[in-house]
């Protein structure tokens, strides 16, 4: 890599001093809201964010724990918060903590409610510290925020908090608390969690006034500004080596399948790349017009932008290549996102989105696949999709919620099968220990692993899915939100699509029946149990070009069976060894 | 009592010897052979003896710190290993907690799934279910299928088993009997079970523990045997003491049995001598701080004790453990480290490392990058003449040159690039210190900087300015402090039980009977080692949490009878703790007893160190005046700087700052501002404020 001479506005050591102590301030929140935090959602699978905004509403530093689709909106946040204060004529004073989630000012979706704690210096505003975090309940109108799949709009999500003040001037707002507790499941777990959020945001604030104190507030801008415009440099350097061009893809989610109505199923996701010397434009024009009455419409502001850019640096800025590069807003200067009004990518007040999960990942895969035709060797097979399952149910007096949080798997990659059963993408949570699970919620776990004979094949495979087996111990409840049930993960330059998802009730005589990708709340009787089969991604290149080594590998770890290898990759097996002049012969034939 | 340390490390092995009749310490280094490191360990050994006068036969106790276990985990290459686990779980150490290591990445590695301890076609499933909350069996074990798999196992020459069962750690009955099958199919087969490695809930980790074992076991207990056979052969009647990652040691019995116990001892036992040299000056408040060619450790010690990591933050080369560790945290920051611009145009110090080769440019090794040692040499801080005691020169032209290149990209001077760089890696050190200390409550003003490695004593000072700290020591021999580690080092064994139990409706009665059966344990395995009861010293923790919380904080629980008042005082303290963790308690919330832990330890013979009351003089000590560079106020100015032989030092006389500090394995930088003394114990104390 050349190193190139750039003036910035101060030395670069104090910069670079600066810069680090940002970024441990960041993971400082992030380490103690997971840590503090009461529900698995959060401290076991990391749906939470920290990140600290300047007073422009840049990102300076993220924490590095929370999952991306979590820390990328808080600026959105900030600016959607701004805006609603000025509409109203109020003022930020120190002390103040706001309340945010207004996804169509800013934040991603309901359930992922931000707090904010603005950060004084010298009587004047110098940043904000920012926790955001998925909550179990929001009230809305069926028991938790995951797999709310038939709310109509934006109203029956669940609460909606336009910049709330919960401290004014340092004074805990009583009213609003006894508001929450009052429309809110599980008061006592998620009002915790939102405690955990403000004194991890409070942490956040102080450190920042000892940083500003320390340097003064002109030099840790100065150092900002020129961390922005070396990130914003990193990108623009890495586009400018593409070839000028326009680049498309377009997948496709299932929507509603078992909808009458057409125009809640298969509609397309549409990205087009252009890029022009050091910069992109993502449009989305082509995208099929939102469904105004179902929830999988993604705010254009909290989940569109966010998967567009961190897609874009997965690919052209991966950690595993450039090495650790803080997400700031130097790395969304370069790209330009356009989405017309009235689609899926970009809404209109009062669609419903809080489902907008798993189309954003979708949005996620296109990009990946446009960008497939000018770096092939940075890119993967179409991904499994992610989602979750909700179940919750009442024992005794105790009202009781499990988030299970399905992962996907990535596709095929240059000299790299694909992931198996991981979070893909936007989002990187985590599952909860089975030993937690059993030992806190009536449920009992049948089974959990990886499927077997559904690998997509390839040069380099796909990442196989998962099967997670459920039974209720008691009575209860399950919602879904997930997709793929129709379309299969695409495979990459000859690589075989991938397996969809499934997902299957099996009632306590042992019948079994297929459900849909979006399940709404749906009464379980006791041993009843629902079993989620999920999606293997796409493979990568010709499967006839694989080292038939590694097609033994796979046989002998009961990925695929002796017959399928013959089948997919023409190479012939026999008592667990290749037979190599066969395998050569059936593939200059084939 | 006449003990012998031997740490093995990359390059050397060092070997320390102490008698406390005499009052004697002798240290000796010899190559570390790679290949058997035994061989190294007894040529260590031998040469320091016949040197010096000592019968082998007359040595009590070998400690010994070995990295065969880590290597083998870090380079890929442990035994073959299989696993017997329940039906329908088979991929539960490859799905692990479907996280991927890098948010940001398509094209990154998961240990797990690329490089996995127990291959997917040694993963055999069996029928058999516990359940929770008392382990109750759900399903049977069917012993015929573990007989089956132990035979499939035993055809594919798999010799490594790892039985690992969910839920077992509240009834290892199933695991249990599984183990004494595979032991009658496959009696040669090295087994271990998830419950005996850790009783602990979190299947994934603890499976991973257990296969962990397995994926070691076989390497690990051939060189603990074989170690012990060379011992013998050359006539030692000296018992053998291995090193833990938990800051104890452990017999070749148990290491042999559980090899995962010793992943990470290395640093362990650094932080160990560490704190052993500190103690020598009185100092129990201790922030240890060993930085090497590549790394930096820090570890904690607060009024004598060290913090254990939480089990949540241990790993290995990627792959969680679950056993007890010191809590040291390791960042990329060290001599090596590498100063580069990146394509955005923004300044790095590290964590790539030059290595030992190519290097830094001044080891003329053909490093042709900047690193933070070229900086140091740039300074005038390492001398040309005086590095590794004279053993190495330094090239300074090297050194001029690759720092000017990268200065004339800032478009700084020559010198202020230099001073940039350790800058900049200083300031890294110190945020990982503030991470330990600042962000859990303590105050490191409060501690001394106990500074060793290599370059720990170029740092120690300029870091602890950062801190507001106001005193560092630099032990007598800062390059070997793990050897001296281990001879300071206590037999010492853990036990752990899940009991997910709720302050509002608490199992008195569950507590008491789990604690003393669990003291029961460690007292047999001391028994095992021969050690009286009454030297045995028995303490009791528990991991507690708020009701829904996902991490636990350790807490104090008293000796005897546990009763209602004794655990009321324990959620206490349970706030107490998690108001200077995290800034913030919930005194409203029940609290959940999520483990209880039993920790034994047996104290070792005592180490003794000789006192010096004279030494030498200024004068004796003054090799040269020449200049340096550091920055005062603001500017970066030459001062003409004292470099002293640290063996001629006077003990006890104040000398102020800036001074250079000659020794043979390290360099210790005294800035303009600071003073320091040579104690009596052997170190060196330096002093935030000029001499008076």
């Amino acid at each position: 890599m050349s190193a190139q001479a750039i003036q910035g506005r101060i030395d670069p050591i104090t910069a670079k001093v600066i810069q680090g102590a940002l970024e441990h301030i960041a993971i400082e929140m992030g380490y103690k809201l997971m840590r503090m935090s009461y529900s698995s959602i959060i401290r076991e699978s990391e749906d939470f964010g920290a990140a600290l905004i300047d007073a422009q509403c840049r990102q300076l530093a993220e924490a590095k724990q929370s999952t991306p689709l979590q820390s990328g909106p808080i600026p959105g946040y900030i600016r959607g918060m701004l805006k609603m204060l000025q509409e109203r004529g109020e003022t930020i004073r120190p002390g103040d903590v706001f309340m945010h989630n207004d996804p169509y000012g800013g934040a991603s979706h309901g359930p992922d409610v931000a707090f904010v704690v603005p950060v004084f210096h010298k009587d004047a505003l110098a940043g904000y510290a920012v926790t955001t975090a998925h909550h179990l309940d929001i009230g809305a109108h069926t028991p938790g925020s995951g797999g709310i799949v038939d709310a109509i709009d934006c109203y029956a999500e669940g609460l909606r908090f336009q910049a709330i003040k919960v401290y004014e001037e340092g004074r805990r707002n009583n009213q609003v608390w006894h508001m929450l507790r009052t429309n809110i499941r599980l008061p006592d777990l998620v009002l915790g969690d939102m405690e955990a959020q403000i004194a991890a945001a409070r942490i956040g604030a102080q450190r920042y006034v000892e940083l500003v104190e320390r340097y003064g507030l002109p030099t840790v801008t100065a150092a900002t500004e020129d961390m922005f415009d070396a990130s914003e440099r990193l990108l623009r350097a890495a586009i400018a080596k593409l070839p000028d061009g326009e680049y498309s893809a377009t997948t496709y989610i299932d929507g509603y399948l078992d909808d009458p109505n057409p125009a809640r199923r298969d509609l397309p996701i549409k990205v087009t790349i252009r890029i022009a010397g050091d910069e992109m434009t993502v449009d989305l024009t082509g995208t099929a017009p939102q469904v105004s009455d179902r929830p999988i419409n993604m705010p254009f502001k909290g989940t569109v932008d966010c998967a567009i850019w961190l897609s874009v640096r997965s690919v052209l800025l991966d950690s595993a290549v450039h090495g650790e590069i803080q997400q700031n807003e130097g790395l969304t200067r370069p790209i330009k996102i356009v989405a017309p009004e009235g689609t899926l990518a970009n809404p209109i007040f009062p669609a419903p989105v809080i489902a907008r999960f798993c189309p954003g990942i979708e949005l996620s895969n296109a990009v990946v696949q446009a960008l497939s035709q000018v770096v092939p060797r940075q890119v993967c097979g179409g991904c499994a999709n992610g989602g979750g399952l909700l179940l919750a149910g009442q024992q005794g007096n105790n009202f009781w919620l499990q988030v299970e949080l399905f992962s996907g798997s990535y596709g095929g990659r240059w000299q790299m099968d694909g992931m198996d059963s991981v979070d893909v993408l936007y989002a990187n949570t985590r599952n909860n220990p089975i030993e937690d699970i059993e030992s806190h919620v009536p449920l009992r776990i049948e089974r959990y692993e990886l499927r077997e004979q559904v690998a997509a094949a390839g040069r380099w495979r796909g990442g196989v899915g998962s099967i997670r087996h459920l039974r209720f111990l008691s009575p209860g409840s399950a919602s879904v939100e997930s997709e793929g049930h129709k379309y299969p993960p695409k495979g990459l330059f000859g690589g075989a699509d991938g397996t969809p998802s499934q997902l299957v009730r099996v009632k306590t005589d042992g019948s079994e029946i297929q459900l849909p990708s979006k399940l709404p709340h749906h009464p379980f009787a006791q041993d009843e149990s629902i079993v989620a089969i999920r999606a293997c991604a796409g493979g990568y290149g010709n499967p006839l070009e694989r080292d038939p080594q590694a097609v033994l590998d796979d046989v002998l770890d009961d990925y695929i069976t002796p017959e399928q290898a013959f089948a997919q990759y023409r190479v012939k097996i026999i008592d667990g060894k290749v037979d190599a002049a066969a395998t050569r012969a059936a593939r200059a034939s084939a | 009592m006449k003990l012998v340390g031997v740490d093995v490390g990359g390059t050397f092995t060092d070997v320390m010897y102490s008698d406390s009749v005499d009052r004697k310490v002798i240290i000796h280094k010899v190559p570390t052979t790679g290949d058997d490191p035994s061989r190294g360990v007894m040529t260590g050994i031998l040469e320091l003896c016949t040197r010096n006068g000592i019968d082998a036969a007359d040595i009590d106790y070998v400690f010994h710190g070995t990295t065969i276990a880590t290597n083998a985990v870090l380079e890929y290459r442990g035994a073959e290993a299989g696993m017997i686990t329940t039906k329908g779980f088979r991929d539960i150490i490859h799905i692990g907690r479907h996280q991927r290591p890098q948010h940001y990445s398509i094209m990154q590695e998961i240990p797990w799934q690329d490089r996995p301890l127990v291959r997917r076609r040694h993963r055999k499933v069996v029928t058999e279910r516990l359940a929770p909350p008392n382990g109750a069996v759900l399903v049977p074990l069917d012993e015929d299928e573990v007989r089956v798999a132990a035979r499939e196992l035993k055809a594919r020459d798999v010799q490594s088993i790892a039985i690992c069962f969910l839920f077992s750690y509240l009834n290892s009955m199933h695991e249990d009997r599984a183990r004494a099958i595979v032991l009658e199919e496959h009696p040669d087969a090295f087994v271990t079970t998830s419950s005996s490695v850790v009783s602990q809930f979190r299947e994934f980790e603890r499976f991973t523990t257990a296969a962990m074992n397995a994926y070691i076991g076989p390497p690990v207990r051939n060189y603990v045997q074989q170690l012990d056979k060379a011992l013998r052969g050359a006539g030692m009647r000296a018992e053998l003491r291995i090193m833990r990652s938990n800051g104890g040691v452990a017999t070749p019995a148990t290491i042999s049995e559980f090899p995962v116990l010793t992943l990470l001892s290395g640093p362990a036992a650094g932080v160990l001598g560490g704190a052993v040299c500190g103690a020598l000056s009185g100092r129990r408040n201790l922030i240890t701080f060993d930085v090497g060619g590549t790394s930096a450790d820090i570890g904690v010690t607060n009024e004598g004790v060290f913090s254990e990591a939480s089990a949540r933050d241990t790993t290995i080369a990627g792959y969680p453990v679950l056993v007890p560790m010191i809590d040291i945290h390791t960042i990329g920051a060290g001599g090596g480290s590498v100063a580069y611009i990146d394509a955005g145009g923004s300044f790095h110090v590290g964590p790539r490392s030059a290595g030992s080769v190519p290097g830094p440019a001044a080891y003329a090794r053909g490093g042709q990058e900047p690193t933070v040692t070229d900086a140091n040499v740039v300074l005038g801080r390492l001398d040309k003449d005086n590095f590794l005691g004279g053993a190495m020169s330094l090239d300074v032209e090297g050194a001029h040159k690759v720092v000017g290149e990268i200065a004339r990209t800032l478009g700084l001077s020559v010198d202020e690039a230099a001073a940039g760089i350790v800058t900049i890696l200083n300031s890294n050190m110190a945020n990982a210190i503030r991470s330990r200390t600042v962000q859990k409550g303590i105050d490191p003003r409060d501690f001394s900087l106990m500074a060793f490695g290599g370059a720990g004593p170029l740092h120690g000072a300029e870091v602890a300015d950062m801190l507001g700290i106001p005193e560092v020591i630099v032990p007598a021999f800062p390059g070997i402090t793990s050897a001296l580690g281990l001879l300071a080092s206590e037999l010492k064994y853990d036990a752990v039980r899940t009991q997910f139990q709720v302050s509002t409706d608490l199992d008195v009665a569950r507590l008491n009977t789990n604690f003393t059966q669990m003291e029961r344990d460690i007292l047999q395995q001391f028994e095992a080692d021969r050690v009286p009861a009454g030297d045995i010293a028995l303490r009791r923790f528990a991991d507690a949490r708020y009701v829904g919380q996902g991490y636990e904080l350790r807490i104090d629980i008293g000796q005897g009878t546990i009763d209602g008042p004794a655990m009321q005082e324990a959620f206490a303290q349970f706030h107490r703790i998690h108001e200077a963790e995290y800034g913030h308690a919930f005194p409203e919330s029940p609290i959940e007893i999520v483990n209880i832990r039993v920790t034994g330890t047996a104290p070792s013979p005592q180490l003794e160190w000789p006192r010096s009351t004279a030494g030498g003089s200024r004068e004796k000590a003054l090799v040269k005046v020449a200049s340096t560079k550091f920055r005062v106020d603001g500017a970066l100015r030459a001062f003409d700087t004292a470099f002293y032989r640290r063996a001629d030092l006077p003990v006890g006389t104040a000398l102020s700052g800036p001074a250079i500090i000659l020794q043979l394995d390290a360099t210790t930088v005294v800035p303009p501002n600071w003073s320091f003394t040579a104690d009596p114990h052997g170190n060196l104390i330096l002093t935030a404020g000029v001499a008076r």
